[in-house]
C-alpha cells in the first residue's frame, strides 16, 4: 500500500516534470515559429496548459517533500500537545479543502465535456483535455493529505522539511 | 450584514487559518470559499475551479516556471566560483575590499536570477567561505550578503515582478525595465555603506592581497564571460523587442543548459535534480497563486476592495502619508508572510486604493518589490534569513541583526524613488516609449 501510494505521488511528480519540459518546448517553438512557421497554431495556449499540468500534477509530490509553505510560527511556540492538535487540525482542513478542489475540478472537466467547451484561442482545444491534469493533480493531492492525516493519527511524525532552503522565492 | 463587520470577520478568519498552520494556498482558497458561500448567492465551488483553472493556465504566467527552472540550473553550475575569481582582483583598492564581491556578485547574478533566496544562496556558496577564510568579520559578510541577495527581486528577471504584473495587469516587460535603475541604486547604496563602514573599522578589514598586473586582472575576469553572455541573451532579447518575457525565460533555460554543458557540470543527475527542484518550487508558488486568484474573485464579488478604497480615499491622505502607511503595513505583514503571498494577498485590495490616489501602478510595482525585499530579511519569516541560517549555522535573529543596516538602506531607497520617481520611470519610457 505504502509503495503504491509513493508510486502515485512520484509518478504524478514525474509527469509534472514532463509538463515542465513541454512548457519550455512550446515556448521555444513559439520563438522558432517567427522565423519558420510551425504546422500548428496556438502554441502560447499549449504552453499555458503544460504549465498548469506542471503545477497541478506536482502538488502531492511537493507536499510529501515538505516544500509547500505554511506559517509555522505558532506551532513553534506552543507545547507538543497543542502542536499535535494544530497539526491535525490543519491536515483535516487541508484534506477537506483539497477534496473540494478535486471534486469541483472533476465537475469542471465533466461540464467542459457536456457543453463541448472549446478554447477561445487559436488552438481550439477541447478544454476538458488539459483540464484533466487539474482533476488528476488535485485528486492525488487530496489522497496525499488523507494519507498524511492517517499517518499522523497513527503517530507517525511528519517527514522533515527539505534541507535545501534555496527552494524559496 | 454590515460590510465592515464582514471584512473584519474575513480578516480574522484568514489570520486564524493561516496562523494555525494550514498551507498558505489552501488557506486562501478556504477563506475565499467562506466569504463566497456565506455572503453571496453564487455557487462557490464551480467559480473556484473555473477561476483557478483560468489563472493557472494563463500564458503571461508561463515566464514564472521557466525562470524558476533557470535559477535551479544555474545554482548547480560553477557560476559562483567563476564570478568570485573574476570580481575579486578588482576590489582590493576599494575601502572594504573583497566585501564588495558580495554586492557585485549578487547584482550580476540577479540579472540572470529571479529570486532573492536563490541569489543569496548561489553567491554565498562562494563568497561566504572565501571571505571568512580571509578574516572579514562575520557580521558584515553575512549582513551584506543577506541584503544584496534581495537584489534578485529588483533586478530583472524577477519572479515577484511577474506575479505583480499578472495580478496588477502591468506589462512585465516594462516592470523589468523599471527595476534596473533602482536595482543599481540599491547596489550603490550598499557598496557605499561597505565603504563607509570600512573607513571606520580599518583594523577589521584584512590586508589587501598581492596586486595583480592589469593584464592578469583582465584575464581573471574572463571567467565572467559566460554569465555576461547569458545576461545579454535574456535581457537583450526582451529589450530589443525580439522576445516577450516568457520567450526570454525560455532562452534563459536553454542558455543555462548550454552554459552548464560547456562548464562540464551538466549530466543526467544534475539535469534531473534541477528539473525536479524547479517543478516543486513552481508548484509551491502555483498553489499560492491559485488560492489567491479565487480569494481575489470572491472579495471582488463582495465589493470589499472598492469600498475600502473609497473609505481610504475619503480620508484625504497625502500620497506620502498613504505610501508611508502602506510601507509600514507591508513591513508588518512581511514579518510573517513570504513575498509572493504578500503581493497576491493584498493586490486585490491595495490596487483600487492606488488607482483612487492616482499613483502609477508601474511605479507602485517597484515600491512593492522594494518592500518585499525588506520582508526577505525581517524575522521570523524571511527567506534570505533562512538561507543564511542554514549556510552559516548562526541563529535567525543574529542574521537579522547583521542585515539590519541593509534593511534601513532599502528604506532609504524607497524614499529616494518617492522623491525622484524618474529613477523608476526613465528607463521604461526610454526603451519602450
Amino acid at each position: 500500500m505504502r509503495r503504491l501510494l509513493n508510486l502515485l505521488y512520484d509518478g504524478a511528480g514525474y509527469a509534472a516534470a514532463v509538463c515542465m519540459v513541454l512548457t519550455l518546448l512550446a515556448v521555444m517553438a513559439n520563438i522558432v515559429d517567427r522565423f519558420v512557421p510551425m504546422p500548428f497554431r496556438g502554441l502560447d495556449a499549449y504552453a499555458g496548459y503544460a504549465m498548469a499540468g506542471a503545477g497541478f500534477l506536482a502538488l502531492a509530490h511537493t507536499l510529501k517533500r515538505g516544500e509547500h509553505i505554511r506559517v509555522t510560527l505558532v506551532m513553534g511556540l506552543v507545547g507538543p500537545r497543542a502542536r499535535r492538535a494544530l497539526d491535525l487540525w490543519s491536515l483535516a482542513c487541508a484534506t477537506v479543502l483539497s477534496g473540494a478542489l478535486a471534486w469541483f475540478s472533476i465537475r469542471l472537466v465533466a461540464n467542459s465535456i457536456a457543453f463541448h467547451d472549446i478554447s477561445t484561442g487559436n488552438d481550439a482545444t477541447p478544454l476538458w483535455i488539459p483540464q484533466l491534469t487539474m482533476a488528476i493533480g488535485t485528486t492525488v493531492f487530496c489522497i496525499a493529505f488523507l494519507d498524511e492525516l492517517v499517518l499522523r493519527l497513527r503517530g507517525v511524525e511528519a517527514a522533515a522539511a527539505s534541507d535545501e532552503p534555496l527552494h524559496m522565492e | 450584514m454590515d460590510n465592515a463587520l464582514i471584512a473584519g470577520l474575513l480578516v480574522f478568519a484568514l489570520f486564524a487559518i493561516l496562523g494555525s498552520g494550514v498551507w498558505i494556498g489552501l488557506a486562501l482558497t478556504g477563506v475565499g470559499w467562506i466569504s463566497m458561500a456565506l455572503f453571496t448567492a453564487r455557487p462557490a465551488g464551480d467559480a473556484m475551479s473555473l477561476t483557478i483553472w483560468g489563472s493557472s493556465s494563463s500564458w503571461t504566467l508561463t515566464a514564472l516556471p521557466l525562470f524558476v527552472w533557470m535559477g535551479e540550473i544555474l545554482f548547480r553550475t560553477r557560476l559562483s566560483q567563476d564570478m568570485f575569481s573574476g570580481l575579486a582582483p578588482w576590489m582590493n583598492r576599494l575601502p572594504g575590499r573583497l566585501l564588495h564581491t558580495n554586492v557585485l556578485g549578487c547584482t550580476i547574478f540577479a540579472a540572470v536570477s529571479g529570486s532573492s533566496a536563490a541569489t543569496c544562496a548561489t553567491v554565498g556558496k562562494m563568497t561566504l567561505p572565501e571571505l571568512r577564510r580571509r578574516g572579514y568579520p562575520d557580521s558584515i559578510v553575512i549582513g551584506t550578503l543577506a541584503g544584496a541577495g534581495t537584489l534578485g527581486l529588483l533586478i530583472p528577471p524577477s519572479l515577484i515582478m511577474i506575479v505583480y504584473g499578472v495580478s496588477a495587469d502591468v506589462s512585465i516587460t516594462r516592470l523589468f525595465a523599471a527595476g534596473v535603475m533602482p536595482g543599481l541604486l540599491v547596489a550603490g547604496l550598499m557598496m557605499g555603506y561597505i565603504g563607509v563602514w570600512a573607513l571606520f573599522n580599518r583594523k577589521n578589514v584584512p590586508q589587501a592581497e598581492a596586486g595583480m598586473s592589469f593584464k592578469r586582472k583582465l584575464a581573471a575576469s574572463g571567467s565572467l564571460i559566460p554569465v555576461v553572455l547569458l545576461i545579454l541573451g535574456v535581457l537583450g532579447s526582451i529589450y530589443s523587442g525580439l522576445a516577450t518575457a516568457t520567450e526570454a525565460a525560455g532562452v534563459g533555460v536553454v542558455g543555462s543548459l548550454i552554459l552548464s554543458a560547456v562548464q562540464g557540470s551538466l549530466n543526467r543527475d544534475s539535469f534531473m535534480a534541477a528539473l525536479m527542484g524547479a517543478t516543486r518550487l513552481f508548484c509551491m508558488i502555483a498553489l499560492i497563486l491559485a488560492g489567491a486568484a479565487f480569494l481575489t474573485l470572491s472579495m471582488g464579488y463582495l465589493g470589499l476592495p472598492r469600498q475600502l478604497a473609497e473609505w481610504i480615499g475619503s480620508l484625504g491622505l497625502s500620497p506620502l502619508a498613504l505610501l508611508a502607511s502602506l510601507m509600514l503595513f507591508y513591513i508588518a505583514l512581511g514579518c510573517f508572510l513570504d513575498g509572493i503571498s504578500l503581493i497576491v494577498l493584498t493586490m486585490g485590495v491595495v490596487l483600487p486604493i492606488i488607482q483612487v490616489a492616482g499613483i502609477d501602478p508601474l511605479w507602485f510595482g517597484i515600491f512593492v518589490v522594494l518592500v518585499v525585499e525588506m520582508a526577505q530579511i525581517t524575522p521570523p519569516v524571511g527567506f534570505n534569513l533562512f538561507v543564511l541560517q542554514g549556510m552559516t549555522g548562526k541563529s535567525l535573529l543574529w542574521v537579522a541583526c547583521a542585515a539590519l543596516p541593509m534593511f534601513l538602506l532599502l528604506m532609504v531607497a524607497v524614499f529616494l524613488i518617492y522623491w525622484f520617481p524618474g529613477i523608476v520611470t526613465w528607463l521604461p519610457n526610454k526603451v519602450m516609449g
